[in-house]
């Protein structure tokens, strides 16, 4: 499963995307499990030069069946800066922030390792 | 401190207003990223994780109130009411939008600042000795020379586009405080057996994935030739540094590759022919020394019965006193150094208010100078012995009176993986957890002076491998490990440290170091440093310990 993201060109803010529109969430980020229809996907949002820098697509992984970024830095660019709790998205909080934090444990306990090889 | 003047202020207005006009080209799509990136980072504005990040020039880390509220406003209006002081003694604000950007350049445009050349494969912010001025350790003022460096670099068409960043550091005291060794060209101010000044001229030096302690290759340059050295230098790498591979790049890799010998060879050729033409008129010296003519000293005893009575009456700030302040050149004068490392917090970061709190003590109390250092911490260069007990109680007031100066609690951390497109790790918290670990003060100064510093990846912004503990996070197999360094020095004694074994997960770093301080305080001799016993010892008891304790 992956999901397509990038930086509004306006502000930087770290968005995903959403049918052809781009949403600040990552709990609304369209999920994808064709690859062909994710590559697609990019190509267009490549073409979309004057709202988003640089869009790419992360890999997901489940965790207690919901997805999130199978990288720590994505799982980060979702959340906010650890330093600063009440900085960026986590700011909001909720069950799906939580579920992003949640995540890394799971993640560590999944073949996550075997997947990033360094 | 040195004026811009009509020319300078003019430049720096219509620098802002060609900005705004590219910014509006981008928004507009007129043009595209490729392009507009190399436009952005010639006026400091990263795309970083979770923003902009805007990094403002804070030459030789030299700062008055006004400019120092003028930041302490933008941080407040267009990020979240703070910013972060670097290594190399800039400001970063990590929440900025595009679309803000022309509007902040106008305004530390209005305070005669900048974000030009904090990016780039130019010449970047010169570093000085904090304490210049002010400390009887110098034997002229480096900021003066700093400031013509600034002027002859800023802009210099030849050197506009080398084939790597390039960073100078000066000092004019025997004990450096600017890490000269290990920048791309490292000063130090000499007086020759004549009495005349000159630069003993370090070349080579530098952190990141190759890390140099630069060799000499001029032992006395007479002060009156700097430039058409400077010149000569920043030529002969011009013309050879390899700019074919980015990681390559740096004068350190051609200064090695050539040998330091040959390298001078090269640098003495070029100077005979640059001549003197190349050099600053000395009319032109005295005039920027000038500027930085010395501020009003009463004329005092040295010992303050105010600072005496206040010592024997709080042991915290007797404490802050032990650890925060330096020896001045004038008798009755202290120079105060702000921690920025208060237990818990971000290494380098201030609010806005704490930075309003330090320009009106800067005002009140301290002659209207601010210095940032290298470490990531603020100096007040010219306070009253009987002003301190005021400046402490604003300090504290402010949460900025932490009295950890030089010890293991005054870690620098980069920003890392919590802000960082390049970084594989994050430093923060790994500060944060050491500095818990040794939040009991008496513990911290029984340790006594023991510098760690924290790069969240290579590139060692955070300066690891010259931390008397280095700590170094990298990405192994997708989870954050940190590799210890020991035995680096960025002072005068400088030395790259030496790798204490494999890395560990972010959760035991904290206890590792603790364990390497327990070697310490069991084998150390009388009056030797964290950084002389590990210099005595070798690595083997540090290693035995921490990777015994590791299972």
């Amino acid at each position: 499963m992956k999901a397509l993201t990038g930086n509004r060109l306006t502000d930087g803010e770290v968005v995903f995307w959403k049918a052809g529109a781009w949403v600040e969430r990552f709990a609304e980020a369209e999920l994808f499990d064709d690859a062909q229809k994710a590559e697609a996907a990019e190509a267009s949002a490549k073409s979309q030069q004057t709202v988003v820098v640089d869009p790419y697509l992360v890999d997901l992984i489940e965790s207690d069946g919901l997805w999130a970024p199978l990288s720590y830095r994505e799982r980060l660019r979702a959340l906010g800066p650890t330093n600063h709790p009440h900085h960026g998205k986590q700011a909001e909080g909720g069950a799906a922030i939580e579920a992003l934090r949640h995540a890394s444990g799971a993640a560590r306990s999944s073949g996550r390792v075997k997947l990033i090889k360094r | 401190m040195y004026q811009y003047d009509t020319l300078d202020k003019e430049f720096l207005a219509d620098r802002a207003a060609e900005f705004r006009e590219q910014v509006g080209r981008r928004l507009a799509g007129e043009i595209t990223e490729d392009q507009f990136k190399p436009i952005r980072l010639m006026n400091g504005l990263y795309l970083q994780l979770h923003a902009y990040m805007l990094r403002i020039a804070i030459p030789y880390g030299s700062l008055n109130p006004t400019q120092m509220r003028a930041l302490a406003a933008i941080g407040r209006k267009y990020d979240k009411g703070y910013g972060h002081f670097t290594t190399r003694t800039n400001l970063q604000f990590h929440w900025i939008k595009l679309a803000d950007t022309p509007a902040i350049l106008d305004e530390l445009a209005a305070v005669d600042m900048h974000a030009i050349q904090t990016s780039g494969n130019c010449i970047r912010n010169t570093t000085a000795d904090p304490y210049a001025g002010a400390t009887a350790e110098e034997i002229d003022d480096p900021r003066v020379w700093s400031e013509a460096i600034r002027q002859w670099s800023s802009l210099h068409p030849e050197f506009s586009f080398l084939p790597r960043k390039f960073k100078i550091a000066i000092t004019a005291a025997a004990k450096d405080r600017t890490a000269a060794k290990v920048h791309d060209i490292g000063l130090m101010l000499r007086r020759g057996r004549d009495g005349t000044m000159g630069f003993e001229v370090i070349v080579g030096g530098g952190l990141g994935r190759t890390p140099y302690v630069g060799p000499t290759i001029k032992e006395f340059l007479p002060v009156n030739r700097l430039f058409s050295y400077l010149e000569a230098i920043l030529r002969v790498y011009n013309r050879h540094g390899r700019r074919d591979n980015k990681f390559k790049a740096r004068i350190k890799i051609l200064v090695a590759a050539l040998g330091a010998e040959e390298f001078a060879r090269q640098v003495e050729e070029e100077w005979a022919k640059i001549g003197s033409e190349g050099d600053l008129p000395d009319t032109e010296i005295a005039r920027i020394r000038g500027a930085f003519a010395p501020v009003h000293f009463d004329t005092l005893v040295n010992r303050s019965e105010i600072f005496e009575a206040a010592k024997a009456a709080d042991p915290q700030f007797a404490r802050f006193a032990r650890n925060n302040l330096r020896e001045h050149k004038r008798a009755g004068y202290t120079i105060v150094v702000i921690s920025l490392k208060a237990i818990g917090e971000t290494p380098g970061d201030a609010t806005s208010e704490q930075m309003e709190v330090v320009a009106d003590l800067a005002e009140r109390y301290g002659q209207n100078d601010i210095r940032v250092t290298h470490e990531q911490n603020l100096v007040l260069p010219h306070v009253k012995l009987d002003d301190t007990p005021a400046v402490y109680a604003a300090l504290k007031a402010a949460g900025l009176a932490t009295p950890n100066v030089n010890l293991i609690s005054d870690i620098i951390a980069c920003p890392g993986l919590d802000y960082c497109a390049l970084a594989n790790a994050r430093a923060i918290p790994i500060a944060q957890d050491i500095a818990r670990t040794f939040a009991d003060e008496d513990r911290a100064e029984l340790v006594g002076e023991l510098k760690i510093k924290i790069s969240g990846c290579i590139n060692a912004c955070g300066h690891h491998h010259v931390g008397h503990i280095g700590i170094l996070g990298v990405d192994k197999k997708g989870e954050e490990f940190y590799q210890l360094t020991l035995g680096g020095s960025g002072a005068e004694d400088a030395a790259v440290g030496s790798m204490l074994g494999p890395a560990l997960p972010a959760g035991r770093v904290a206890d590792a170091v603790d364990t390497l301080v327990d070697v310490y305080l069991r084998e150390r001799q009388e009056g030797e440093r964290f950084l002389d016993t590990f210099r005595r010892t070798g690595v083997a008891p540090f290693k035995e310990a921490v990777y015994a304790d590791a299972d």
